[in-house]
């Protein structure tokens, strides 16, 4: 009897540790559930964190919203994988605990300096899957902190506008989703151009959706 | 023969129920080499049916961010990757296959892989005479030329300085482009339509030319009756959800795998191991791994201006690589930078100040392969680095951070594991060329697979023969990177283009 009570209570402790008590996550979040949104964000800070060369954070960047988006777009196996992942790291500091005395527990419950010892661990790690995981994360990760709009117009990399002549496919094809009824253009709009079009102008304007929002901090 | 029909595109919205065509040739796979075989045949007054299973992109749908773009135009969302020696690799899925998402790389394979290719295989219409009207052709219709130094942009000029400052050989690369104002978004989708991907070229053309042009299909199986083909079947899937709805068959005289070679293997493999009495599909599966460094310059590069590929050396091809100049959406280019934190946040911001050049390797004792999976139609795919090639990706690497240093850098960042993350000078990177590390401690990826479905002059030990036509059931051709005996050891393209201009010219003739 004894030993069931005990091997229940471990279990029982072992699902309060890795189920129970995460925050609750940002609003908007479709994919991604409370524990997965709250390593996410945890991690995204640790590798991003606010200031220095490129000021925003990886929170301040939308990286949980964008992995959450992300989820929806890629293939059911991928995704599982993904959140496989997630789920590795954000518990594997339940066995292979941080540094200090607070370091047994869940990765996005660990201080800051501890979750970059933890990922230091996993980066420098000599066991190669350990250091792929790190690789990996790291990797969506980055993806979604490019692809705000204010780290790369900080990095001076934010796409430019320019013009897309109309060209005879664009007489053939609908957008996606939509039927052929839904081809704007017609056999006048075809750009016939009289020479080469010049090269990019780097102090043109930049891509609508890369421009500075009216009233952004300076 | 049958009469040519009146050209036509359908698309996802207009399927509402099972339907069956019927073709004198139905062409499996809208990539460069299918697109080539469409249009020759339906200017030959061939009835073509073209099957895509991807659907066909306008600049609408084309999306600037790089993961995004990446889970849209490439199976299993971009993030395919072989097992064994685990490496990413992709597969588009698109109207116009991988060319709407590649740097219009076109390079003629080297006189001594053709050589190569006919000697070891048993191959004797494969020279460099035989493919060269070939080659002519594709590059005449695309305008293929070499990247004029107004849209090169600093990152590729360094590339040439570097190479010029140790008397290496480098020339601009010749693509499939006409009217490139330098973007550098070749991997997103060419909002300028100045890549001339096969959904703006040759699709255009085999529906003026009355080929039918059907989109969203996924083919499950090639259709036989005995030693004979018949058709193909499948399903209507939606874009890039993949989810299935109405089925489709359609009947042929004339079968042209061009799916691609980690897909044409999958689909003879469903198809009961359809052509495959050598054993040979799906085996020999071949990469170009890539390994590539990113340099810093004291000065401002401004590296989104310029060809996304712009430049390469050929310096180093008997050896076993190919050097080229790089540019990605920065955030793809970003995932392989060390380290994290404010010190990757360092390494960022100097990514104006950079450029990123790659070499692609020959690696042909590494060898996979590619098997169907129960339940879908992406493939398994398995490939082992093999130990004997680790030497070129590292010699790869010493000769890149050379012509950065010549090119005047100021420091490299070469992605090693075990070495130091920011190399300062020559001295300090004399190591990655004799370095010990192995296979684990790189990181490469590769959009360059082949050998699948090989061409062999003896049945015993190919799929196809020099057309491309299977060794063992009349009227299945396969033409696609899957039939190269060997690599290329230079971007695959255009060559895949040109054996598909011949395979064409010979079914014009025969049907």
């Amino acid at each position: 009897m004894v030993p069931w009570v005990l091997v229940g209570a471990v279990v029982g402790y072992g699902l309060v540790r890795v189920f129970v008590g995460h925050p609750t996550p940002p609003a908007g979040l479709g994919r991604l559930g409370r524990g997965e949104a709250a390593f996410v964000a945890a991690a995204a800070d640790a590798l991003y964190p606010p200031g220095g060369a490129v000021p925003p954070s990886g929170c301040e960047a939308g990286i949980p919203g964008y992995v959450d988006r992300y989820l929806d777009r890629v293939p059911p196996q991928t995704r599982g994988l993904m959140r496989a992942l997630f789920f590795l790291m954000q518990h594997a500091t339940l066995f292979f605990p941080a540094p200090g005395p607070t370091g047994f527990r869940r990765f996005s419950s660990l201080d800051h300096d501890q979750r970059v010892a933890v990922l230091s661990g996993w980066a420098t790690s000599r066991f190669f899957p350990r250091r792929f995981a790190f690789t990996s994360l790291r990797a969506v990760l980055t993806m979604g902190y490019f692809a705000d709009p204010e780290v790369l117009r900080r990095l001076g990399l934010a796409p430019y506008a320019f013009e897309t002549p109309v060209c005879e496919a664009d007489l053939l094809y609908p957008p996606i989703g939509s039927p052929p009824e839904a081809i704007a253009h017609r056999p006048e709009d075809v750009s016939r151009p009289s020479a080469p079009p010049p090269p990019l102008d780097l102090d043109g304007p930049l891509h609508p959706d890369y421009r500075e929002p009216a009233g952004a901090r300076p | 023969m049958s009469a040519a029909g009146s050209g036509e595109v359908r698309v996802f919205a207009q399927y509402d129920r099972d339907f069956t065509e019927q073709a004198d040739v139905v062409v499996v796979g809208s990539g460069p080499c299918g697109s080539v075989v469409a249009k020759e045949l339906a200017c030959a007054g061939r009835d073509v049916v073209l099957l895509e299973e991807g659907p066909p992109f306008t600049p609408a749908d084309f999306v600037l961010d790089g993961a995004t773009s990446m889970a849209r135009t490439m199976r299993e969302g971009g993030l395919r990757a072989t097992r064994g020696t685990v490496m990413p690799t992709m597969q588009a899925i698109a109207l116009g296959g991988g060319s709407l998402v590649n740097s219009a790389i076109c390079a003629r394979a080297p006189d001594f892989v053709l050589d190569d290719w006919c000697e070891r295989f048993s191959l004797e219409a494969t020279t460099r005479r035989d493919l060269d009207p070939h080659y002519d052709a594709v590059e005449k219709f695309l305008g293929i030329a070499p990247t004029p130094d107004a849209v090169q942009g600093q990152r590729n000029l360094l590339f040439r300085d570097g190479c010029d400052a140790l008397g290496w050989s480098s020339e601009p690369i010749a693509r499939n482009v006409r009217g490139c104002r330098g973007s550098g978004e070749c991997f997103t989708g060419c909002r300028a339509r100045a890549k001339q991907s096969m959904d703006v070229s040759y699709v255009p053309a085999a529906i003026r030319a009355g080929a039918r042009v059907l989109t969203s299909l996924q083919v499950q199986r090639v259709l036989s009756d005995g030693r004979r083909v018949t058709g193909v079947e499948g399903q209507v899937v939606a874009p890039f959800r993949g989810s299935p709805s109405h089925r489709f068959r359609v009947d042929a005289r004339c079968v042209v795998l061009a799916a691609g070679c980690m897909a044409t293997p999958v689909i003879l493999q469903k198809s009961d191991d359809l052509a495959n009495g050598s054993g040979q599909v799906g085996e020999n599966l071949q990469f170009h791994p890539g390994v590539s460094i990113m340099g810093v310059f004291p000065d401002p590069v401004s590296p989104q201006f310029g060809a996304t590929q712009g430049y390469q050396s050929l310096q180093f091809i008997r050896d076993g690589f190919k050097l080229e100049t790089l540019w990605a959406p920065p955030g793809v280019l970003a995932t392989r930078l060390p380290g994290f934190g404010h010190a990757l946040k360092h390494t960022l911001a100097e990514i104006p100040r950079a450029a990123v050049w790659d070499a692609i390797a020959s690696t042909h004792r590494s060898l996979g392969r590619v098997r169907a999976r129960r339940g879908s139609m992406d493939p398994a795919l398995t490939w082992h680095l093999h130990p004997e090639d680790v030497p070129i990706l590292r010699h790869a690497l010493a000769v890149i951070a050379e012509i950065f240093f010549a090119a005047g850098a100021e420091k490299i960042v070469p992605g090693v594991h075990g070495l130091p993350e920011v190399m300062h000078d020559r001295d300090e990177a004399r190591v990655l060329g004799s370095g010990s590390y192995g296979g684990k401690a790189l990181t490469f990826a590769s959009t360059h697979a082949f050998c699948t479905t090989r061409m062999h002059g003896d049945p015993r030990q190919g799929v196809v023969d020099e057309l491309g036509r299977s060794h063992d059931v009349e009227n299945l051709y396969i033409t696609d990177t899957g039939t190269y005996p060997r690599c290329t050891s230079v971007n695959p393209m255009f060559t895949g283009m040109a054996l598909a201009h011949r395979t064409a010219l010979h079914l014009a003739e025969r049907l």
